[in-house]
């Protein structure tokens, strides 16, 4: 045991001290900055404080109240300035002392009517802070809670076809978690995955592998591998959730929303453990893949053909969702390399069965032993034969 | 008490025979040759030892028994594959295969630090092994074989990429370990460096074993029957127990008659007043029982 650590924390030191992983570990961070910083340039060189003009005709705005901006909010909405008829709100106009000016007809209230005069190109920032004071005043008067719930406008709320299940205040959110899941197993298995098979092939090129093999035992020596290298795409992940969440926070976007989605626990444990012998076992059969290559091109390329199965579920996300319950969809979660992302999925939207969840976890536990001993049984066997392909035969036979 | 213990093994790979059926033992505390022209089985037996390969029938023992993981960390393998991490240091490469052999952080530190001092090494342990002359990545690879102390080593060709100085260094540290009672198996070409390390030793041959036994029991039975002499002046036409000779650089070789024993020609030629310089019974070089033994079929011994 005490060298299987040994292997898994030489396998995780040297990717991440090497600066390549500094790049890689950094670029997601920069280029999320870079497409902030773009959009709020973009936000700063299209933001406009000066006031924003209406006549209105209706009388509904005669006690309106500006919106009181967020504390510290970089763009708050420019003020509204009220005009008694549309001449003088079009003299302020030409004067530039306001952007633009909305005339709210007499029919309002019935139709909606209204019309925005301004010189050059009307923006969308414009239309969305007069429509928030709109609100924000037509609202005036009634109850706060009904206010705020007026205001707020719809809210799905999705439950499991069993009824037991509530899935998040936000149905955008419930909707793509099960997808956001299985693009985060996706992007680690791939990282992982990818820094695996560089590490057999480099264990066959460097010619290390007997001097491995008769220190440690096959099984010890991928298990430490894969948990090493493991290491390497979850701590990347890790980093980038950190960052997104900071990013969250300094934009202020209020991260408190976030805990207001409605995930139960028993969802979340659920992804967990379907998602860990998942990674094992498709890292295991990488590496076995990895194991019988001569060069790490050919190794990622073969390794590569795992991840195919692994997004199926993707193509078949309308039949997961509409009939989750089916022989599709059960097949799906049942058979183990579909079945970490259709799991997750079909979880989402309907109450899996216990029986169900247990035999494809089990299968994935076992899948995942399976996959290392048959790395470990592959690599002993394959290493030592350069240029020579092994047969399926000998891998289940007597080494 | 023997250390390791093969007993019939054979190996197929595919359609290809690469150990037919080969026995040996090898006792505690000795340095024993392994040896064979290219392609004969010897890295496939070494591989079985190892466990490395399972035998198709056969068994071996090593160390009392069957390999363990335990077992490991008192072995040290040179492999003819020879293999660095490259992309990491000297000493860092070192540390982690040490560990690897059961040895604690600190100890294998310390140990390796001894080592890249005796073996000239200390000013590269920062370097990466990449970076490293061949023979300085050779003499890397012998500190991990060795660092763990371990109770026996089998070594595949140890001076190949070493000069003469580092060879004597390496043929020095084998023995000095012997003393220690380490087990050392060697498998080497240089026939010269068998010669003068080993003490006993076997030859493979097509999968087969043709020769087996101590160093001297070997240099024996391939004794010629024949003298060299090396004299002062012409040798007399008539040599008691003689039937033929051959002049070589000096020196003269007579083939012995048949029953006659080299006490019968010298008693002949100081008859014949012959001031004798130099009198030697030929001995085969182990360089020659080898191209014998394997160009002309031999009997395992």
């Amino acid at each position: 045991m005490n060298k299987f650590w040994l292997i898994c924390k030489y396998e995780y030191l040297r990717h991440v001290r090497r600066r390549r992983f500094l790049f890689a570990l950094m670029s997601l961070p920069l280029m999320i900055l870079l497409m902030i910083g773009a959009g709020f340039l973009a936000v700063w060189a299209e933001y406009d404080n000066r006031p924003i003009g209406y006549v209105d005709e209706t009388g509904t705005l005669a006690q309106a109240r500006q919106v009181t901006p967020e504390p510290g909010e970089w763009f708050p909405d420019p003020p509204m300035r009220a005009f008694a008829d549309e001449t003088t709100a079009r003299a302020a106009l030409d004067n530039k002392e306001t952007q633009g000016y909305y005339v709210l007809q007499a029919q309002y209230l019935n139709d909606g009517s209204a019309r925005f005069v301004t010189i050059g190109q009307a923006k969308s920032a414009t239309e969305s802070a007069f429509k928030r004071f709109l609100r924000y005043n037509l609202v005036n008067g009634q109850p706060a809670a009904v206010a705020q719930r007026l205001v707020q406008g719809p809210v799905l709320e999705i439950r499991s076809l069993g009824g037991t299940r509530t899935m998040g205040e936000n149905v955008l959110f419930s909707l793509l978690f099960p997808m956001v899941i299985g693009i985060l197993f996706l992007l680690v298995i791939n990282t992982s995955g990818s820094y695996l098979v560089g590490a057999l092939v480099e264990e066959k090129e460097n010619r290390t592998i007997e001097i491995m093999v008769t220190s440690v035992s096959a099984d010890q020596m991928m298990a430490g591998k894969v948990v090493g290298n493991l290491a390497v795409g979850l701590t990347e992940l890790l980093v980038w959730i950190a960052f997104g969440l900071v990013t969250l926070a300094f934009l202020r976007a209020n991260p408190a929303q976030m805990g207001t989605f409605n995930l139960d626990s028993g969802y979340l444990f659920l992804a967990f453990f379907t998602l860990l012998p998942a990674f094992v076992m498709v890292a295991g059969l990488m590496a076995a893949a990895g194991a019988t290559a001569s060069d790490t091109r050919e190794a990622q390329q073969i390794a590569g053909m795992f991840t195919l199965p692994v997004v199926v579920p993707f193509y078949l996300i309308v039949p997961l969702m509409e009939s989750p319950n089916s022989p599709l969809s059960v097949g799906l979660s049942i058979f183990p390399l579909t079945a970490p992302i259709s799991l997750t999925m079909r979880a989402a939207f309907t109450d899996v069965p216990a029986w169900q969840i247990g035999i494809s976890l089990g299968l994935l536990v076992v899948c995942a032993v399976g996959a290392i001993w048959v790395a470990g049984r592959v690599f002993r066997l394959g290493m030592l034969r350069y240029g020579k392909r092994i047969t399926l035969r000998e891998i289940f036979g007597k080494a | 008490m023997s250390n390791i213990e093969v007993e019939h093994i054979s190996k197929r790979f595919g359609t290809q025979l690469a150990v037919a059926d080969v026995s040996f033992t090898v006792e505690a505390g000795e340095i024993f040759g392994l040896l064979g022209p290219n392609g004969a089985g010897k890295t496939t037996s070494i591989r079985i030892m190892l466990d490395i390969f399972k035998p198709d029938s056969g068994r071996v023992a090593i160390l009392g028994g069957e390999m363990t993981e335990e077992k490991k960390n008192h072995i040290g393998y040179l492999p003819e594959e020879r293999g660095l991490y490259q992309d990491i240091p000297l000493e860092r490469c070192l540390l982690y295969l040490a560990t690897l052999k059961g040895l604690a952080a600190p100890e294998a530190r310390k140990r390796i630090g001894t080592y890249l001092e005796q073996f000239d090494l200390a000013q590269h342990r920062q370097k990466k092994i990449k970076e490293l002359s061949k023979g300085m990545q050779q003499k890397a690879q012998l500190i991990a074989t060795l660092v763990h102390r371990p109770d026996l080593i089998i070594i595949d060709e140890p001076f190949s990429g070493l000069d003469p100085v580092n060879t004597q260094m390496i043929k020095d540290l084998l023995v000095e370990e012997r003393a220690r009672g380490v087990t050392i198996v060697m498998s080497t070409h240089q026939m010269q460096q068998v010669e003068e390390l080993c003490d006993r030793l076997v030859l493979i041959n097509q999968g087969n074993v043709v020769l087996y036994g101590s160093l001297d029991e070997i240099r024996h039975r391939y004794e010629a029957q024949a003298v060299t002499v090396r004299c002062d002046g012409p040798l007399p036409e008539a040599i008691a127990g003689t039937h033929s000779r051959q002049r070589l650089n000096g020196v003269t070789r007579l083939e012995l008659a048949a029953g006659a024993s080299p006490q019968v020609v010298l008693r002949s030629l100081v008859a014949q007043n012959v001031v004798v310089e130099q009198f030697e019974i030929a001995v085969p070089t182990l360089d020659e029982i080898f191209i014998r033994v394997v160009q002309g079929g031999g009997a395992a011994g």
